[in-house]
Order: structure tokens, then C-alpha cells, then sequence
């Protein structure tokens, strides 16, 4: 297993090498020209094509990556085009609020969402999972925007138990962690609860029955480890997008986190903050498919790796 | 096994209690780390400032980042108002967009127009305790002209030939040609410290000094800036508060709730389609004043139909702008009866385009046109643009002209337009879009609108409108130095763009804000900056 993660790992940079050409390619070819937009509206044509020459922005698009890649390498990811700042300074600031968001709703969804999909399967079509079903239709189809609004209306303005946005204290990441991870716990819940049902017509969970073991031990200890293949491989998957920041819960929030960071730029054509994000947010992904997978094994020794 | 499942019931009960609590003690240990990371992220932890009430200080909540602090490289008015509280220029504005001196005490302009000469105020300092003098007003010009630094103020400051100092409180400029706007240009630079210039170099956007009422103290962008009163101020008993944080709170009603919460003392811009839901409440005060931000559609004046000025009156006739105020700006706003604003230097007020759609068909019948034609309005993605072209859309439909309603992302829109490099290669017809002319002044709201040098690429005369009176005009408004000629020029200026109707003239925007009622003196100047100066908090 050490071998094939190790191997994975080697296979990594390949893949960030097309990641960056692509990203590169990409951002530059999307119209729109970052020096018209930083300079206003009422910027002089001399003025716009001073921010083009001092950028960069006039050369060729391979020398400009060849620039580009040529810092990265060395460790810098360039000033910010728009205000100026390091993109390092604004990537400092802006991950942790979005990684404790990330872990705290990702936390609460697994707990919530595998006990409820534990407790529909068991009483599978009795009213426990009739109320398990209800609980994660609803988080599903509920609008996060909308139920961030109401948690503020109803837990700030109304009652003034916690702050209605920022990152000042842990209580401002109730609300948020909250709304980020309604849907996913709703979705882990359904995907647990159907493997789970499916795991419980195995014949091991039969036989484990029939030597008579408790019940929750049955639950517990054999349907349990099998079915949650699938549940990691979905709250994998779902980590990585939440590790991306959520532009409408940092936006309703006011969380400085990497998916406002992100939009921003976008808006604004700001070319090195987007792609240290876009490699970043690849490099995430790469490596949590990498863990998902070293985790089969772990659930299953039957996996192997080669 | 009814009872096996009655104990499993139970059990599952237990743990789902058990693992909730333990949820929530992990919570508070997972946080106690998270506000460890997120004071990481902003050094200083400013929960005193959140409360105004106690009199420590103000939170001001505003919709976007602020995006640097360096004052001559500011070009968005939020950068502008939070450099605006450390840094100071030689004039600066009042509440109306007059100018007014600050670090100068009085200035003086040769009757050619060239020398300005300013007196500097005595016994000011800078925050880092250096000596406010006229070297350092000619050190600050000197870092806004340098082309290497490439700053968004150069622009304004071409026009001077040399700064001289001939004693300690005295700054001459002397510029190559007249400049009416330069008074105006000069209210935008804020001064900073020589020394720190010179130590901190590109850092100085982060670690600001100027003579200002307020301190630098900490800004993550992104979330906050905080400044802190400034004791040695050398406005006498300013400012009354002790700190003023700005947060950016892009969603609106997030920042209703922070005002309805107390979490901000002051909101801007206070959301339109919330006003009517505060207004009763007494702990919330609403402050709207009229901007310096016009709306308007550019007709394309090259291309047909709207090369015929009979063509581009009728759809200035077309639109019933009460409704327009009413429908699209929510009642706050009044209609544009000129080229700019009434808050703008120079303005005057244009009469008629009064809604007469009978009159609109028969101009359109004039020109050749009894059934209408089809065109495209161009205008950006967010939702108020479109609920404005929609409303266009909807009024021109009822003299035949048929738009087609076409809404781009900014920067997408920005490439159509300037990817024409002349006039014969523009594909844009009609614009709705807003100005403000940053400086408030006459020159600002004139000429990149409506000069023939100012075709895209260059400037923003998407109408590429060309009028060789009004070219000549703008130089000779420029020149002018006496400021009642100025006026009377600009008066003539506007009087013929008006009867050209390069533009359909839509609306004045308001400036909305919310305040909680036991904070006063916080204004948002007509150009969209806030001011701070006065606060206070009773």
C-alpha cells in the first residue's frame, strides 16, 4: 500500500503540469482585459497600456507562461493584478476560515447523515425512516441561500444568540456550518441508508444473525464497515468541492473565504490569483481521490492495491 | 424480537443524544482552534469595536473589498473612503462635492491659469511624528508622476511641469497648459509620509501614513480595516470616536441584519428594496442624498437608425422616467435633466424630453421610420441592469422599436466594445450604463463621454459621439480660468448634447445608507465615499 500511494503521489505532478497549461490557457483566453478593468472606466488608453507592459500582459501567451511557470517554480505566485498584494498574503487569509468551515460541515454532516441513513435502513419503511427521509429531502432541496438568510433572521435579529457573519469568534461558524452542511448531510444520509439497506440482505449479515449476535452488533460492527464504501467515496468528493469555498454561504456570512476570493477575481480577470487557486484546488482534489482510495482498503481488506 | 427492536430503538436514541452533545463539545474545542486560525488571518481580534453604543468606536459595513490603501492608486470609491480616513489631500470635499482647503490653508492661481500656489497649514504631522511641509507635498508629486510606479492618479497630474518649494510652507505648481479641473485633481491626492514612502516602498498600500483623523491599525482584505483615532489630529477635539472598522458584507440583507443587530453602526449602500421595511424602526435612521452617478443609454450616433438626431429624440421622448424611477430605482432616484448630475461642478439644468410617445412616433415617422425598428441594448448581468433594459424594452415596444435585451458579464462587455478599434467596426448600438465623474468635476463628467478623442479604445464615448463645437468646448473650459466662464461654457456644452440626445437620459441614482440613530456625522458624499470625520456616538 505504501508503494502504490507513493506511486500515486509521483503521478501527481504530471497531472498538475497539464492542470496549470490548461488553467493558463483558459483564463487568458476568456475575454475580458484585466488592465481595463483594474485601471476604471475613466482610464486613459497610455494608462492601460502601462498596466499591460508592467503585467506582462503585452508579450506573447507562451512567454507569459513560461514567466509564470518559471515563478511558480521557484515559490512565487506573484502580486495580486488588481490591488497589488502578494497572492500568498491573500491566500493566507482567506483558507482558514474556508477549512474550519469545510471541517466543521463536513463533521456534523457525516454524525448526522450516517445515523439518520443507519436508523432509516433499520426500521426501513417504518416511521423512523419515514422521518430520516423527510429530515434529508428537505435539507436537499432547501435552498442554502434562503436557509442562511433565515438562520440570521431568526438566530441574530431575533434573538441575538450569535453573530450574524464574520469570522470574529467560534460561535460565527455555527451558522454557516450549519447551512453548508444541510445538503450533504441529507445526501449521506440517503446514500448510506440505500447502501446500507443493500448491505443488509447480504448473506454475512444473515449468517451473523442467525449465530445470534445482538443486533447492533450485526449493524454495527458487519453492515456498518461494508456500506460505508460508498459513503466515502461521496463525502470524499464533497470534501474537495467544500475545500473550493462556497461563493453563497461566504457571500451570505461575510466570510472572507477562498470561494469570495475566487469570484472576485474572476470578475475582476485577476490572472495569478486565479490560477494559484485553480492549482490549488486541483492539488486538493488529487490528493483527497488519493486518500478516498487508500480508505477502500481500509473498509474492506478484500481491496488491493497494485 | 419485538423487544430486541424496542432496545435498538432506545439505543440508537442514545447514541444520536450522545453524539449531538459530544457534537457540540467538540464544536467548542474545534473552535476554540478556529478563531485561533482565524485571528491568525487578522492579527488584531476587534470585537470591542462591533458595539458603538459603549462609545469605543464604529463598524461600517460596506458591499465589496476594500481593494488598496495606497491614495494615489485608489480607483474604487470604497478604497477611496477608507484611504480617505488616514490620508489627507492639500483641498479636499465637503457634503455637496465643493472643494474645501484641508492641508492647505489657502492657495492662490495666476490669471494665466499656470501657477498655483498653495499655503501649507502649520503644525501638522505625519502618524509616524515627521513634519507635514512642502517637501513633502513635492515628494508625494513626485511618486504620482513617476512612470515606473504607474499610478492611477498620474493621469490627473500630467498636465504639471514642476513643483517648487520655496520655503517650508509653501508649494508652487506650475503646469504646462491651463487646467480648469486641477483643484478637483488635487482634492484626490492624499499626502503620505516621505519617510515611509521611502522605507516601505510598494508596501506603503498595506501600511498606510498620512496626517489623517485616523490611524492605521490592521486590514485583511477581504474582511476588515480597522483605523484608530489619531490623538495628535491637528483638527482640534477630532475625532470623536475612538476607532472605525470597515467590514465587507457583500450580501444585502447580511447587512441589513448586522444594522438591525447593532453589529454595524452604519450601512452602505443601504439595500432599496429594504427601505420601506426599516423605515418605523426608531433605532434606524435612513439618510438618502442625491449622487454625482448618472444612468443613461449611448445611442451609437455612426450607425443607422440612430445617425438621424430626429431617431435618437424620439426615444428620449419615449420613456416615462417617473416609472422608470418608480419600477426600476424603487422611487429613489430622480430623473437626469442634463449631461450630469446636479452635484457635479458646472451642471445645468436642460429642459423638456418630457414622456410624450405621440410626439416619439412622429419624430420616428419624420425620420423614416412610421413602424419602428428592431436594435440591441447592451448592458452588464447584474439583476438592477436588466430590470432597467427590461423597462426600456418594454416602453420603446410601445412606439414600434423592438430591443433585444442583451446582458454580459463586465468583463466580457468591456471586450465587445473596446475590441472596435474605429468607429466603422463598433457593433454596439444602445448601453445602459452609469457614470460618476470621479473627482467631481465638470471635465471628468464631460470628456471621456463626449469628446471625439474618447472613441473606444480610448475612452468611454460609446455614442461615438462627435460635435466639433463641444470638442472645441472642452478645451476651452479647460483653459478657462475664471470660474464663471468655465460655467458658461460647460452651460453651452450641455445645452447642445441635450438637443443631440446622443444619449436616451435616464436617472440620477441616490445614495442610500443606513445609520443606527445614536450615531450621527457619518456621510456618504454624493460620489459615493463615505466620510467619517465626524462621528460620533451619543
Amino acid at each position: 500500500m505504501g508503494r502504490y500511494a507513493l506511486q500515486r503521489l509521483l503521478g501527481v505532478i504530471p497531472l498538475l503540469f497539464v492542470v496549470s497549461v490548461l488553467v493558463f490557457l483558459f483564463i487568458h483566453l476568456i475575454p475580458g482585459d484585466p488592465a481595463r478593468l483594474i485601471a476604471g472606466k475613466d482610464a486613459t488608453l497610455d494608462e492601460i497600456q502601462g498596466i499591460q507592459r508592467q503585467l506582462g500582459l503585452d508579450q506573447p501567451l507562451w512567454r507569459q507562461y513560461i514567466d509564470y511557470m518559471g515563478n511558480t517554480l521557484r515559490g512565487d505566485l506573484g502580486n495580486s493584478i488588481r490591488s497589488g498584494l502578494p497572492v500568498t498574503d491573500l491566500l493566507g487569509s482567506s483558507i482558514m476560515p474556508t477549512v474550519w468551515l469545510t471541517l466543521l460541515s463536513m463533521a456534523w454532516a457525516l454524525i448526522i447523515g450516517l445515523l439518520i441513513g443507519m436508523v432509516s435502513a433499520v426500521y426501513h419503511n417504518r416511521w423512523p425512516d419515514y422521518v430520516g427521509t423527510l429530515v434529508s429531502i428537505s435539507g436537499m432541496s432547501i435552498p442554502g441561500f434562503w436557509l442562511g438568510l433565515v438562520l440570521i433572521q431568526v438566530f441574530s435579529v431575533e434573538l441575538g444568540w450569535v453573530p450574524t457573519g464574520g469570522v470574529d469568534t467560534w460561535r460565527s461558524y455555527i451558522m454557516p456550518s450549519l447551512t453548508l452542511g444541510a445538503g450533504i448531510m441529507s445526501m449521506i444520509a440517503r446514500y448510506s441508508r440505500s447502501s446500507m439497506l443493500e448491505t443488509m440482505r447480504e448473506d454475512y449479515v444473515r449468517t451473523a444473525r442467525a449465530k445470534g449476535l445482538r443486533e447492533y452488533l450485526v449493524v454495527g460492527r458487519h453492515a456498518l464497515r461494508n456500506s460505508l464504501i460508498q459513503v466515502v467515496t461521496v463525502a470524499g468528493l464533497q470534501f474537495g468541492f467544500l475545500l473550493g469555498g462556497s461563493v453563497m454561504v461566504e457571500t451570505v456570512f461575510s466570510i472572507p473565504g477562498i470561494g469570495r476570493l475566487l469570484v472576485d477575481s474572476i470578475l475582476y480577470r485577476d490572472y495569478t490569483v486565479i490560477q494559484a487557486l485553480l492549482l490549488i484546488f486541483a492539488a486538493q482534489f488529487i490528493l483527497i481521490n488519493l486518500l478516498v482510495d487508500l480508505l477502500y482498503g481500509v473498509l474492506n481488506p478484500k481491496i488491493r492495491y497494485s | 424480537m419485538k423487544t430486541k427492536r424496542k432496545f435498538w430503538l432506545s439505543f440508537m436514541l442514545l447514541v444520536i443524544v450522545a453524539v449531538i452533545a459530544a457534537g457540540c463539545g467538540s464544536n467548542s474545542n474545534n473552535n476554540g482552534a478556529a478563531s485561533g486560525g482565524s485571528s491568525s488571518a487578522s492579527p488584531s481580534q476587534t470585537t470591542e469595536t462591533s458595539s458603538g453604543a459603549s462609545g469605543k468606536g464604529i463598524t461600517i459595513a460596506i458591499n465589496t473589498n476594500i481593494i488598496t490603501l495606497d491614495p494615489h492608486n485608489a480607483s474604487d470609491t470604497h478604497s477611496i473612503s477608507a484611504a480617505r480616513t488616514m490620508y489627507e489631500g492639500l483641498l479636499g470635499f465637503d457634503e455637496n462635492m465643493n472643494l474645501i482647503p484641508v492641508l492647505a490653508s489657502d492657495y492662490k492661481i495666476s490669471d494665466d491659469g499656470l501657477t498655483y500656489t498653495f499655503t501649507l497649514r502649520d503644525n501638522v504631522k505625519f502618524h509616524d511624528g515627521t513634519d507635514f511641509n512642502s517637501a513633502a507635498v513635492k515628494a508625494n508629486i513626485d511618486r504620482i508622476l513617476d512612470e515606473k510606479n504607474n499610478l492611477r492618479l498620474r493621469k490627473s497630474f500630467l498636465k504639471v511641469a514642476k513643483v517648487e518649494t520655496p520655503d517650508d510652507k509653501t508649494v508652487v505648481f506650475t503646469l504646462s497648459e491651463p487646467y480648469n479641473a486641477f483643484l478637483n485633481k488635487v482634492a484626490m491626492a492624499g499626502m503620505i509620509s516621505p519617510k515611509a514612502i521611502q522605507e516601505e516602498g510598494a508596501d506603503i498600500a498595506k501600511k498606510p501614513v498620512g496626517t489623517g483623523p485616523f490611524v492605521f491599525k490592521d486590514w485583511t482584505q477581504g474582511d476588515r480595516l480597522v483605523v484608530e483615532k489619531n490623538p495628535n489630529y491637528w483638527q482640534q477635539g477630532l475625532p470623536k470616536v475612538a476607532s472605525v472598522t470597515f467590514r465587507s458584507v457583500p450580501e444585502n440583507g447580511s447587512r441589513i441584519a448586522m444594522l438591525k443587530t447593532g453589529e454595524a453602526d452604519f450601512i452602505y449602500p443601504m439595500p432599496t428594496e429594504q427601505v420601506s421595511q426599516v423605515e418605523g424602526d426608531k433605532n434606524i435612521t435612513i439618510d438618502k442624498t442625491e449622487s454625482t452617478i448618472v444612468r443613461y443609454v449611448t445611442l451609437n450616433t455612426t450607425k443607422k437608425p440612430f445617425d438621424d438626431v430626429k431617431v435618437r429624440q424620439a426615444l428620449n421622448y419615449a420613456i416615462d422616467k417617473d416609472a422608470y424611477i418608480k419600477v426600476v430605482k424603487s422611487g429613489l432616484g430622480v430623473k437626469l435633466n442634463s449631461t450630469m448630475s446636479s452635484k457635479t461642478q458646472y451642471y445645468s439644468e436642460q429642459p423638456g424630453y418630457d414622456y410624450d410617445p405621440e410626439k416619439a412616433k412622429q419624430l420616428l415617422a419624420d425620420a423614416g421610420y412610421p413602424n419602428g425598428f428592431n436594435a440591441e441594448i447592451w448592458g452588464e448581468n447584474d439583476s438592477e441592469t436588466i430590470k432597467g433594459m427590461q423597462f426600456i424594452q418594454q416602453q420603446l415596444a410601445q412606439i414600434g422599436v423592438k430591443l433585444d435585451v442583451k446582458s454580459m458579464e463586465g468583463g466580457t462587455l468591456s471586450d465587445m466594445i473596446n475590441s472596435a478599434k474605429t468607429p466603422e467596426e463598433s457593433k454596439i448600438q444602445m448601453w445602459y450604463v452609469s457614470w460618476s465623474p470621479s473627482s467631481g468635476d465638470a471635465d471628468g463628467a464631460t470628456r471621456g463621454l463626449f469628446s471625439s478623442s474618447m472613441f473606444p479604445p480610448a475612452g468611454s464615448n460609446t455614442a461615438y459621439y462627435k460635435n466639433d463645437n463641444v470638442d472645441k468646448w472642452i478645451e476651452d473650459a479647460n483653459k478657462a480660468t475664471d470660474p464663471e466662464k468655465a460655467k458658461s461654457i460647460y452651460a453651452d456644452i450641455q445645452k447642445t448634447i441635450w438637443q443631440d440626445a446622443p444619449w436616451m437620459f435616464m436617472g440620477v441614482d441616490q445614495i442610500i445608507s443606513g445609520s443606527r440613530s445614536n450615531l450621527s456625522g457619518v456621510k456618504v458624499f454624493p460620489d459615493g465615499s463615505i466620510n467619517v470625520l465626524n462621528a460620533e456616538v451619543k
